[in-house]
């Protein structure tokens, strides 16, 4: 069978593409990257090499010291591309509470691309913001003796993984299992997906309390890192940050690894917002576009 | 398709009538135009900073990447000789490319 005229078209266009960014990254270089350098938080080299620099106006691919993609993926990174840009429309330009409009815009754009059902309110209940600094945060107890000798599966998760230490309290809501014997695969996801977000500033909290709480607890959500495109379903683990620490969220080493995001002077913005998965079908981890 | 601030002397609808004649998908037909909108865009970027020194260049970046379109093209008025004109030919460029390609899919069928 030949060829679409969607796969022909597309195939054309995208090399075309690459040789339009090609052209203009070997003219404009010095301009280009002082402008990404100043305005973004560029992870360099991410993603495979996708990223887009500014806003919508200018979607720029990276410079091509990255490395080139393969054909093969091809779509899939054109549709990070996509997502990112039309992000870039409705996000301010600051890392500032969303509007109405914005949120909305926002939502319509990861429901369309993910296919969930995405949500900034459930049950008439909403975070304080749904657009704001991700912090790192560190590993939780899941069960009691969970130790760093033992909260790995893998030799290489504990490399790769293990740095960030165990947090010296357990999560709001306390261990994830009994003991180790009765953690299940689905205890042991949620402490490694997990968010942490400050439901005591939830608007209503102080009123409602013991509603908030149980509606909080591993309450599922999709956080996307807007600058890469890079979405995961996570729950909500834990409560905080402070508000003095300037961060509005917090995620787990492995939550923070997939959306390429740091702490320090160099954190950035992630958007995030409730699932609405009443029968607990959206498996929890990274999560492509449709 | 994506605003930007010369959307208002560039047309992109010839290229959705073209596109509507062919057997496409809703989905794939916005890929395709998005496409397009992104050619016409690098085209239309390397255009305007090809006239510009390094300086003037970091400060309409800095323009577009504010949305403000007031000082973007008050920027290109006083910089460059006819920027509109540049402009619209950048972007004509890449739709004719685009309008033969599409036209010589409908051909082959």
């Amino acid at each position: 069978m030949g060829n679409t005229h969607y796969e022909i078209l597309r195939n054309k266009w995208i090399k075309k593409h690459k040789d339009l960014q090609k052209n203009l990254w070997e003219k404009h270089g010095n301009a280009l990257n002082h402008f990404a350098n100043s305005v973004t938080q560029i992870a360099a080299g991410s993603l495979g090499g996708i990223m887009l620099l500014t806003s919508p106006v200018v979607p720029l691919l990276p410079a091509p010291q990255t490395p080139a993609p393969k054909e093969n993926i091809m779509p899939k990174i054109d549709k990070n591309v996509f997502l990112i840009t039309d992000l870039h429309n409705v996000l301010p330009s600051d890392v500032a509470p969303l509007t109405t409009v914005q949120e909305e815009g926002a939502v319509k754009i990861l429901t369309r691309d993910f296919g969930l059902k995405i949500a900034p309110e459930l049950s008439g209940i909403r975070l304080n913001r749904s657009y704001g600094y991700i912090g790192q945060e560190q590993h939780l107890t899941r069960f009691p003796g969970d130790t760093m000798a033992s909260h790995f599966s893998t030799q290489d998760a504990a490399s790769e993984f293990g740095k960030q230490g165990m947090a010296p309290g357990l999560g709001a809501w306390g261990y994830f299992a009994r003991s180790a014997d009765t953690m299940t695969e689905k205890d042991n996801l949620f402490e490694k997906y997990y968010i942490a977000v400050p439901t005591f500033l939830a608007p209503g909290f102080s009123e409602h309390t013991g509603e908030y709480i149980t509606f909080f607890k591993y309450r599922k959500m999709i956080v996307v890192n807007p600058n890469n495109g890079r979405a995961i379903v996570v729950v909500i683990g834990d409560a905080g940050p402070a508000e003095f620490t300037g961060k509005h969220l917090g995620g787990s080493p492995e939550v923070m690894q997939y959306l390429e995001r740091v702490d320090g002077a160099q954190k950035g913005a992630v958007l995030y917002f409730f699932i609405d998965d009443p029968n607990d079908t959206v498996p929890l981890g990274p999560i492509d576009i449709k | 398709m994506l605003k930007h601030f010369y959307s208002y002397i560039v047309e992109t609808e010839s290229i959705e009538i073209e596109l509507a004649n062919l057997d496409l998908s809703e989905k794939e037909k916005e890929h395709l135009l998005r496409l397009v909108d992104s050619n016409i865009n690098h085209s239309v970027v390397d255009t305007i900073l090809s006239e510009l020194c390094e300086e003037d260049k970091k400060e309409f970046l800095k323009h577009i990447k504010n949305k403000n379109q007031e000082k973007s093209w008050k920027m290109l008025y006083s910089k460059i000789q006819n920027a509109e004109e540049k402009i619209k030919k950048a972007a004509e460029d890449v739709k004719k490319e685009i309008l033969e390609d599409i036209r010589a899919l409908k051909k082959a069928k």
